[in-house]
């Protein structure tokens, strides 16, 4: 198989992926009993018209298989995701500000769960069976095994009086005590350190336990015996010929990983308040928020979809057998 | 790429560990009155007064626009706002209301009564349509006019009684603002955001302006220094919203935030045990209750339409237990759908029955329904197990007080199961074929009855309600004659009157039996005082006292 040919047939995989689950999407929140109008025309001095402008406003009066054409339509030739039951305002420019929110802190974390995750588990593997491998595997074990909401709650429980932690910046204080460029970025970065911790925390042990298990899988090869007769030094064999043959998997793990950072970061962004894609989900479900949920979902799919178009592509590129 | 992309994120992380960990903020500001943070764990969901469904949206225009007038403190009678004063014709039929002369907008135009005309004009007239949230509050106004610029005349078409309390809950937009979207269909009446844009605040007319808003972030308010009233002691306050209530109480101890609203039950021990803080707990305005079906249309389980059957439900079920278990103490056992938070309204005179197993075992034998093998009473041939629809809205405490039900049931050989769905899902349970609310047995959910007067709470059991507030089903024609009647009652003796009888029509028919009143729970630190406290909290949409009155302490 060619390389073109390879790279055609994934790109058209993932096109038919995001398809299918677009339509998913829109008969999803529809299948589900009750309707998206009752929660917007339950408050008070809510009338009996009120609920029929809702309904045709929502469009929901329409048959479902025009509103799935109608939203189709304008979500491939127009990029238009809808408008918001809850405000009344464009999707789209809602989920790009969130999405803009979600990448940064998601990128922090999952970054710095890559980095511990790689170094504790080339520690592991190198030191098999010592003392720096048993506290390393069995942390990566207590952190993957512990709910995300249980260390993002702990974390605030012990940080709360040094650390922001709620929001993503003081905005109150900055408007009325001023502050330039700098206090603002450090303001971030602080209120980012307990969201992205977490998620570092949450994601390390997955990463430990690969990269262990992929070392030990390669250390035990036959061509690590013959650079050992080599008298090669141990740095060499390890660095050079054990963990780079152990890439494969961590490249992959890696790509996928990232594809489910933007979902994976929900609970994080409750428990912070972080205001990134997963609480606008969150909010979203809470109201039913039907044209907020699809291009939430978007993003998700599209997200999933396109880091495992470059898992592919990375695997292609590591290991030239794949296409033959 | 990677690896460029790696050490990029890698100065990022070293750069945050670098700028230090510094402690929550003071709350303190460059300006003379300081500025504070007010935690809510309930959004501002869209500043638009035609799309907002959400209280702290209504208390967010309580301080940026006027209402013609607002409650007094403890909330009892109503003072002027934007109105001065007011007087009615003989005949009720016509309320005149002399508003605050050379008043501005915070754009510096001028804020007239044509502006309260133009508002309640533009509701009458798109009140069908996209004005629908807001129609109710002008029920049987036939005319708004401003015959100049300090006087504005309101008509209504029978002699109402509740004319201020509903006044009050309208907030009077800036016509110079507003009027573009107030033509042909009205549509852009909902599609205008109304945020403030291009580092301009909202167009105020209130004690404070709006300077920025972040939906699910942070609401922030300066003070309008243009404001016609009683200028504020701050120079601003912000509204922090959290996803989570346990952050919002761990930023409160901290000093992140100076101040919270809906505190949970379970962080109340811990906050009144810290001396830095001051904590408020009084009467809240929500309720909870046990629905009863009371449909006409309604073809299985008809044992349910007993009189007796009711009368020994409430009998099982434990009151005291709900609130000490499942609310920590931190509510009210509940009689009437009009809670004493109500004031006036609320009829002292209904006591809830007292939990008794013995009597509500008593009625059920003399009413013959008679225990089965398993211990299950019999009704109609079939044993009485029924489903309970149950809103998430109630999740947490509710699961308990449920649990707390169906043990009390168990006793009395009635079963009864939870079938957890989201509101929407249970709505519809509830409201059954074609609106009949033909179907469904019993329920658990709650009300809020939005302010401290009883139309709106009353209406929800009307005939009229069906398909709409209805969650009961209940019509009675009498109890709706009544309705009307207090509607157009303008003694207010008189009027009280009717509405005890009205609460105690309902609470023998136990189309509810209201479990439980929350209580109003909120803190502050002990930096900040003045606050005045409510039924809705210390940012309320009935007055612009608490926030025009807090200072620094």
């Amino acid at each position: 198989m060619h390389r073109a040919e390879y790279v055609a047939k994934r790109i058209v995989f993932a096109v038919m992926t995001v398809f299918v689950a677009i339509t998913i999407n829109f008969l999803l929140f529809r299948a589900l009993p009750g309707s998206a109008v009752t929660n917007f025309a339950r408050a008070p001095h809510a009338s009996p018209e009120l609920r029929a402008t809702l309904t045709h406003e929502f469009g929901l009066d329409q048959p479902a298989w025009k509103q799935y054409v109608l939203y189709l339509n304008q979500l491939v030739f127009h990029a238009n995701m809808g408008i918001s039951f809850a405000d009344n305002q464009p999707v789209t420019s809602e989920l790009a500000g969130r999405l803009k929110n979600t990448i940064g802190m998601v990128f922090v974390g999952t970054f710095l769960s890559i980095v511990i995750g790689i170094i504790t588990g080339f520690l592991s593997a190198w030191r098999r069976g010592g003392a720096v491998d048993h506290v390393s595997t069995s942390s990566a074990i207590v952190f993957y095994a512990l709910p995300t909401q249980f260390i993002g709650m702990m974390l605030i429980f012990l940080f709360a009086s040094v650390l922001p932690t709620a929001g993503m910046r003081n905005d109150v204080n900055a408007f009325f005590s001023g502050g330039g460029t700098w206090s603002n970025l450090k303001d971030i970065g602080l209120h980012m350190i307990l969201p992205a911790l977490t998620l570092a925390l949450t994601l390390f042990g997955e990463y430990t336990l690969v990269v262990r298990s992929a070392m030990l899988e390669t250390l035990g090869e036959d061509y690590v015996l013959t650079a050992r007769a080599k008298g090669l030094p141990q740095r060499r064999i390890v660095v050079s010929h054990a963990l780079r043959n152990a890439m494969l998997p961590i490249a992959t793990l890696v790509a996928l990983s990232l594809g489910f950072i933007v979902a994976g970061a929900i609970l994080v962004e409750i428990v912070f308040s972080w205001p990134g894609i997963g609480q606008a989900v969150y909010e979203a479900v809470a109201t039913r928020d039907y044209p907020m949920l699809q291009g939430a979902f978007l993003v998700l799919t599209l997200s999933v979809v396109f880091f495992n178009f470059i898992a592919d592509l990375v695997y292609f590129k590591l290991d030239p057998r794949i296409t033959e | 790429m990677g690896t460029r992309a790696g050490r990029v994120a890698l100065c990022v992380a070293i750069a945050i560990v670098a700028a230090g960990c510094s402690g929550g903020s003071s709350g303190q500001s460059a300006g003379s009155g300081g500025h504070l943070i007010i935690g809510t764990t309930s959004n501002i969901d869209t500043l638009n007064p035609f799309v907002t469904f959400q209280q702290n949206s209504y208390a967010a225009f309580e301080y940026i626009y006027p209402q013609l007038v607002q409650y007094n403190d403890d909330v009892s009678n109503f003072v002027p706002d934007f109105a001065s004063s007011w007087k009615t014709s003989s005949d009720g039929l016509t309320w005149t209301f002399d508003t605050a002369p050379n008043a501005t907008w915070s754009d510096g135009q001028p804020l007239t009564a044509k502006d309260a005309a133009f508002t309640f004009n533009t509701i009458l007239k798109y009140g069908n349509g996209p004005a629908g949230n807001l129609i109710g509050g002008l029920a049987n106004v036939t005319k708004v006019q401003a015959p100049d610029d300090n006087t504005l005349v309101v008509t209504y078409k029978v002699p109402a009684a509740n004319v201020l309390p509903e006044l009050q809950g309208i907030s009077i937009l800036p016509q110079h603002v507003w009027a573009q979207y107030a033509t042909g269909d009205g549509k852009g009446l909902r599609t205008f955001p109304n945020e403030p844009e291009n580092g301009q605040p909202l167009v105020s007319g209130g004690p404070f302006e709006l300077a920025q808003y972040k939906k699910d972030e942070v609401a922030i308010f300066q003070r309008n220094p243009d404001f016609y009233g009683p200028k504020p002691s701050i120079d601003g306050f912000g509204l922090q919203y959290f996803s989570s209530d346990d952050a919002m109480v761990s930023a409160l101890r901290s000093g992140q935030i100076q101040s919270a609203i809906n505190i949970p039950p379970t962080a109340m021990n811990t906050l009144k045990g810290d001396s830095s803080l001051t904590v408020y707990d009084g009467p809240g305005m929500q309720f909870r209750d046990f629905i009863i079906n009371s449909s006409p249309y309604k073809t299985q389980n008809l044992e349910l339409q007993d009189p007796r059957v009711r009368m020994a439900m409430e009998y099982a079920i434990d009151r005291n237990s709900i609130v000490q278990t499942a609310w920590l103490g931190y509510a009210k056992p509940g009689s009437t759908i009009l809670p004493p938070a109500t004031g006036i309204w609320h009829d002292p005179n209904i006591q809830p029955l007292p939990y008794d197993i013995n009597k509500a075992n008593a009625i059920l034998d003399a009413a013959g329904y008679k225990r089965g093998p398993d211990g299950t009473r019999i009704a109609n041939g079939h044993p009485m197990d029924y489903t309970v629809l149950f809103a998430k809205d109630e999740s947490g405490a509710g699961d308990t007080a449920f649990q707390i039900i169906q043990n009390g049931f168990k006793q009395i050989g009635i079963n009864i199961t939870q079938r957890k769905e989201d509101n929407d899902a249970v709505n519809t349970a509830i409201l059954g074929d074609n609106n009949t609310y033909n179907t469904f047995d019993l329920a658990m959910w709650d009300w809020y009855p939005c302010c401290p007067v009883p139309d709106f709470i009353l209406s929800v059991v009307l005939c009229s309600q069906y398909g709409s507030w209805s969650d009961t089903g209940f019509c009675d024609k009498q109890y709706d004659k009544m309705y009307e009647t207090q509607g157009v009652t303008r003694n207010q003796d008189a009027r009280v009157k009717i509405v005890y009888a009205m609460q105690k029509l309902l609470y023998d028919a136990r189309p509810y039996i209201v479990l439980s009143n929350d209580d109003q729970l909120n803190a502050w630190s002990t930096g900040w005082d003045g606050f005045v406290e409510s039924s809705l909290g210390l940012f309320n949409n009935l007055s612009k006292a608490s926030l025009t009155q807090v200072h620094q302490a």
